[in-house]
């Protein structure tokens, strides 16, 4: 049995009919095609697959489809804003926070969220807010490094077009 | 002209798409008529005859297109390994290499193993009827130990992993290359390290035991294979090992070269375990049974676990000799290490252990030997350090105890003892090139406040401990010439005067893209944005090894260099022969070609390029306007050394004494990396390397029920470093020394990352609590029952 | 055993208030597993420990209160998140053991998701939120097709996963009292990011000096969160001297069963959770 799931993706309404057992981030990646939100682990574990549901960040992959019914979704591929790259996205190009990339949607998702509610974070901080996203290469040095520059920049509230 | 790039801190070439969510990863692929593979796998056994195969219930599941078991596939046994096309063969013969692995297989040696591969329309389908497979297994002896495997061997009629390996015994050093099967040298007057103990004043005697990591890379393996309709088959895949996984899979499938087609999607990350093939034989037979049907296959986290390959577990015993003021005189050695089901990287990591050990101190003699035993674990192959985090953690905590215990500098007796320029490094009959060891250690010792630490922590009370550690290490760029290492360049100069390179360089998130562009438009003169660096697809490169042994700024940079002077020569006769110059006399800037001295007369290399391409008729004179054809350079470079990197790594650490927890408080970690072509990457490298080498002394290992089945295969369990478990970390780049035979001065960097924060933080632990932990993980269960047992010796 | 990465199939239900939920749930009983954040419920139904039916409270509106009153106390509704009550200012002030229970439970994400009342009914062994809850005391709110009932935490957890919570009955609030107790939480793991190997709490009223009441809670130590009335015993009427504390860090192994397991061992786990309880007590006295 399906149901209608309508919920908004990087600010566009999307209806898609949905099974109980589907999870958020099959729904993005395969129905949707927003595959910037990565399977990791899939138990909860990885945080590559991080995701905003009413701009709290959540794990995709253990998240039913059905149950954000009507919220609004935003995946790193929602996070640009007038075709600029969100803050985040800049300063992750500029300091090389970046390796193989896997994890870096989730980082960056983390952050975006952190950055809302927190305009002045110090490096713990940010530490903490992606506390939860495994990364293999980076020792996550520069993704710190690059939170802090995202921090400092004036449009570093970006958000969902 | 344009600025260099070399050593700038640019953004890196392939960054952009990473950073929106654009990189396409296999997983990411969906193409039309799509299939899923699903490749059913023995969980319940580690060890197990399969008796029935029922597929019944599973063809009943609506969307199944077909389910192929172990008859329906090749059986040609294969090896994961690219070795045999590294060395000659007779080599591999000597070693003693094999090939035992089946696609699918009626004897389970490890949980994991794959039985079946169920194709259908969707992921779900293919999921659900997995689920449906009855398979009825019968259960068989588990061996989990080198000692349980290694008696079963002995044992008349005894079970044999393979016959192919009398005595489970997967690889030793071949006596007919290693007298003694030990490698190494003896003294002078021919003596061997066993015979030189007698004269020593001090000797040591310690076994240690190392690990089964896993790499723990964050994209799970994932595939989209094809077989088409002009019967190629077509395969992304993010192997480590393009070109060569693209000859293994002809081989395997009995196909030429000219019908496999590979294609390298993003990596999300190697460390080795993408070092050959892994899911490539079950994909590809999968789609070979479904033509014209693409079919994607991903592995699950768990499956990573039981079914790719992992770090090389086991004990190290270490003999050291020395005379009381230091001399180091003799060590013997032994790594015996756990093997798993199957052969793969057989004698590779336990050889370089000893490779490792030969390649840092200068003893009068030195002889390891290195024994693997079959178990019925998921096999052990490539992981960053292929063998040196192992040797390091063990060599030098035995050298820091030998300093204490003989009072002397642990810093100064490394700078006095570690080999150097002339002398030979891992590898016997190479020698070193270029040393920057002694540098690192300075600038690592004031970085991190040795001295000031070394006194301030010498008495303590309280409950917590200070403790600081110090570990040197060597390491090599690309394996030359123990293994090939060849890389093919082509440049094609398009006709607005921008360049293509065509290599198949493996980006495994290292930053290689970049630096390989760095190169290009350095040698050139051009600049970033007039390279663009074309790789991953075998229709269209030439022959790569691919990224293993930290090879490839050093092994394939040099062909990119080369097919570029080719091009800015080609360039320059042009010039020289239109404006009636010699080429000794020209020089090129910004896309200007002039004399030397005399800058009206020159001409613009953007002209020598369209001209070389649209080379019209002058319908006026009948002749060609400009030099006719297009300028490509072309390189086909075969490494001419392995120019070892050092590194020195400097920890602290604090020791709960009543909990047995450390905490890694701090760490300096000096390179001697020649030159650093994009520091970033450098950095990253060095960072990213600081957590698996913490993650290896600290947390991560294998946990096995009684049958053999892994406890912990998930991030639930399996424990690797998180944001908030990193310590302060401070990377040094040392460029004091370049290296004369590394392109631009390079030595590798990749792997060196581990071994300093690994052997650092086990010996920063000793120092805080004077007890040697000599078992990794250094756990706070292990610290706190060594405490208990032994007292605090400090 | 299988692996897959697809739910084992089940029906979602998702009830629009608390009387539609409890009618599901009378109806399916053991059936029906209640899905709250859905940190836990999905991971058991993608390792093959799910119910053919799952009820959801993420429509029903209104349960995501944390409300305090200084005679009633806390209350916490089946929807607040655990960032949410880490985030309260008097959940701070007043019950920082659960404050701190809260804010290192899981990752930020799975605090957005995850809540306290489904920690508590999880009943995991090591779950944090239970033993703080269970040092601070408190009960639970359990909603049935006749009504509702209180059960006190310390009759909630009967054995291993087991609760006293019908199969018919919908938890829908944690009630803490208003306490001048100080109490506190710490809890010893592998990584940051992990599930406790020990976690310890404790909640101590004092007259001056002394300790006039003392509820102490040790998990993952036994096949539930225990509360060691022993040390309790030993605590009240005492004065926290290192004599006092030293008969505590005595008296901890002979009060608690653990196992080895992936996490940690037994020997190791009654090693330290004496010297746990002792570093507790004295965080919750401010030493």
């Amino acid at each position: 049995m399906k149901y209608m799931l309508s919920f908004t993706v990087n600010g566009a309404p999307a209806d898609v009919a949905v099974g109980p057992t589907e999870t958020l981030l099959d729904v993005l990646r395969d129905r949707l095609g927003f595959t910037g939100a990565k399977r990791g682990c899939e138990t909860g574990d990885c945080g590559a697959c991080t995701v905003l549901v009413d701009g709290r960040s959540v794990r995709s992959c253990i998240t039913l489809a059905l149950t954000v019914q009507g919220k609004a979704v935003t995946t790193v591929e929602g996070l640009a804003r007038d075709g600029k790259p969100h803050p985040l996205q800049q300063a992750f190009h500029d300091h090389g926070a970046s390796q193989c990339g896997f994890c870096t949607p989730g980082m960056i998702v983390s952050l975006a969220e952190l950055l809302e509610k927190n305009p002045e974070p110090c490096r713990d901080d940010a530490r903490a807010a992606i506390a939860g996203n495994l990364c293999r290469c980076t020792g996550y040095v520069k993704i710190i490094d690059a939170a802090m520059a995202a921090a400092r920049s004036p449009h570093k509230k970006g958000g969902p077009a | 002209m344009a600025e260099s790039v070399i050593g700038k801190r640019i953004p890196k070439v392939d960054s952009r798409e990473k950073v929106t969510g654009q990189a396409v990863y296999a997983g990411d692929m969906r193409m039309p008529g799509m299939y899923y593979g699903k490749v059913v796998r023995c969980w319940e056994h580690a060890h197990a005859k399969v008796k029935k195969l029922d597929f019944s219930a599973a063809l009943k599941v609506p969307g199944v297109v077909k389910i192929i078991g172990p008859d329906d596939v090749t059986k040609k046994p294969y090896n994961t390994t690219v070795m045999k096309l590294l060395v000659p063969e007779i080599f591999g013969e000597v070693f003693g290499e094999i090939a035992d692995l089946n696609i699918f297989n009626r004897v389970v040696k490890h949980q994991g193993d794959a039985i079946c591969g169920v194709i259908a329309r969707t992921e779900e389908a293919a999921e659900r009827a997995a689920a449906k497979i009855k398979v009825t297994y019968e259960p068989l002896p588990v061996y989990m130990t080198v000692e349980a495997s290694k008696a079963e061997g002995k044992k008349k009629n005894g079970y044999l992993f393979t016959p192919l390996k009398p005595g489970n015994l997967a690889f030793d050093l071949p006596e007919s290359f290693f007298p003694g099967k030990r490698y190494g040298w003896n003294d002078k007057d021919g003596k061997t390290a066993e015979q030189l103990f007698s004269k020593c004043d001090y000797i040591i005697e310690d076994t240690f035991y190392v690990p089964k990591q896993k790499q723990c890379q964050m994209e799970n393996h994932s595939y989209v294979a094809h077989y088409d309709e002009r019967n190629r088959l077509n395969i992304w895949t993010s192997t480590q090992m393009p070109k060569p996984v693209q000859v293994l899979i002809a081989e395997l499938f009995e196909l030429p070269l000219t019908r496999v087609r590979l294609t390298q999607t993003t990596v999300g990350g190697g460390f080795g375990v993408r070092l050959g093939m892994i899911g490539e034989p079950h994909a590809c037979a999968m789609a070979m049974a479904v033509p014209g049907h693409p079919v994607r296959m991903e592995f699950l986290r768990e499956e990573d676990w039981v079914a790719s390959e992992t770090r090389y577990p086991g004990h190290i015993w270490l003999k050291m000799g020395f005379k009381k003021d230091g001399t180091p005189v003799a060590v013997d050695a032994m790594y015996s290490a756990r093997k798993g089901g199957y052969y793969t990287h057989g004698s590779g990591p336990p050889f370089c252990a000893a490779a490792f050990l030969h390649g840092m101190y200068k003893w009068q003699a030195l002889g390891m030997q290195t024994e693997g035993y079959f178990t019925n674990e998921v096999p052990t192959g490539a992981y960053r350090g292929y063998g040196n985090p192992q040797i390091t953690f063990a060599a030098e905590q035995m050298i820091t105890k030998m300093c204490n215990e003989l009072g002397l500098d642990e810093i100064e007796w490394r700078k006095k003892w570690h080999k150097s320029i002339g002398d030979e490094t891992w590898l016997k009959g190479v020698t070193f090139a270029s040393d920057g060891l002694n540098d690192c250690l300075d600038v690592a010792a004031k970085e991190f406040g040795w001295y000031e630490k070394k006194k301030k922590y010498a008495k303590q009370t309280g409950v917590k401990r200070r403790g600081i550690g110090l570990a040197v290490m060597q390491h090599t760029s690309g394996a030359f010439p123990m293994l090939l290492e060849h890389s093919v360049c082509t440049a094609k100069l398009n006709e607005d005067c921008t360049v293509e390179l065509i290599q198949q360089i493996s980006d495994l998130g290292t930053g290689g893209h970049t630096v390989i562009t760095q190169m290009a438009a350095e040698t050139l003169g051009f600049p970033m944005e007039d390279i663009h660096l074309k790789s991953g697809d075998s229709d269209m490169c030439g022959f790569d090894i691919g990224a293993h042994a930290s090879r490839t700024i050093y092994c394939a940079g040099p062909a990119t260099i080369e097919a570029c002077e080719s091009v800015k020569k080609q360039l320059l006769e042009r010039a020289a022969q239109l404006l009636e110059a010699n080429v000794a006399d020209l020089e090129m800037k910004d896309k200007i070609i002039s004399v030397k001295g005399n800058p009206q007369k020159s001409i613009s290399a953007v002209k020598i390029a369209k001209e070389g391409v649209y080379n019209y008729i002058d319908a006026a004179t009948g002749k060609t306007i400009g030099i006719p054809g297009q300028i490509q350079g072309y390189s086909s470079f075969f490494a001419k050394h392995c120019s070892p990197p050092y590194g020195a790594c400097m920890s602290e650490v604090e020791v709960d004494i009543e909990t047995g927890e450390v905490k890694v408080l701090n760490l300096v970690n000096g390179h001697d990396i020649g030159k650093a072509i994009h520091p970033p990457s450098v950095e990253g490298q060095l960072e990213g390397g600081a957590q698996q080498g913490l993650g290896f002394v600290l947390t991560e290992e294998y946990a096995y029920d009684s049958k053999g089945r892994v406890l912990n295969n998930d991030f639930t369990d399996y424990k690797m470093l998180g944001p908030s478990d990193m310590p302060k970390a401070k990377i040094i780049l040392v460029e004091t020394a370049p290296d004369p035979i590394g392109p631009m001065g390079v030595k590798s960097c990749g792997e060196s990352a581990l071994m300093g924060p690994i052997g650092s933080v086990a010996n920063a632990v000793y120092d805080a609590i004077g007890i040697q932990i000599k078992e990794a993980p250094i756990t706070p269960e292990k610290v706190l029952k060594a405490i208990k047992e032994q007292g605090l010796r400090k | 055993m299988a692996s897959s990465r697809i739910l084992p199939e089940f029906e979602l239900l998702l009830p629009q208030n608390i009387k539609e939920a409890v009618s599901a749930l009378g109806k399916l009983k053991s059936k029906a597993s209640v899905m709250a954040g859905g940190t836990d419920v999905v991971i058991s139904c993608t390792k093959g420990f799910g119910s053919p039916n799952v009820i959801s409270l993420a429509e029903i509106p209104g349960l995501d209160y944390v409300v305090y009153d200084s005679k009633k106390g806390l209350r916490i509704g089946a929807m607040a998140t655990l960032q949410q009550v880490a985030d309260n200012a008097d959940v701070k002030k007043r019950y920082p053991a659960l404050q701190r229970a809260c804010a290192i439970n899981g990752t930020p994400q799975t605090r957005n998701m995850g809540t306290v009342v489904g920690n508590i009914m999880r009943a995991s062994p090591s779950g944090d939120c239970i033993c703080a809850v269970l040092a601070i005391g408190g009960k639970i709110v359990l909603q049935g097709p006749k009504g509702k009932r209180e059960v006190n935490i310390d009759d909630f957890y009967l054995k291993y996963r087991e609760t006293a919570c019908k199969a018919d009955e919908l938890a829908i609030e944690i009630k803490l009292p208003a306490i001048s107790a100080k109490n506190a939480f710490a809890r010893m793991t592998r990584t940051t990011l992990d599930l406790s190997k020990v976690n310890v709490a404790c909640s101590l009223v004092m007259s001056g000096k002394t300790v006039k009441e003392a509820r102490v809670a040790v998990g993952a130590v036994a096949p539930t969160t225990i509360r060691l009335k022993k040390v309790e015993a030993i605590l009240k009427g005492s004065q926290i001297t290192d004599e006092v504390l030293q008969k505590v860090v005595a008296t901890v192994p002979t009060e608690i069963k653990p196992i080895d397991d992936v996490r940690s061992t037994a020997e190791y786990r009654r090693d330290v959770a004496g010297v746990m309880v002792k570093r507790i007590i004295l965080e919750a006295l401010g030493k």
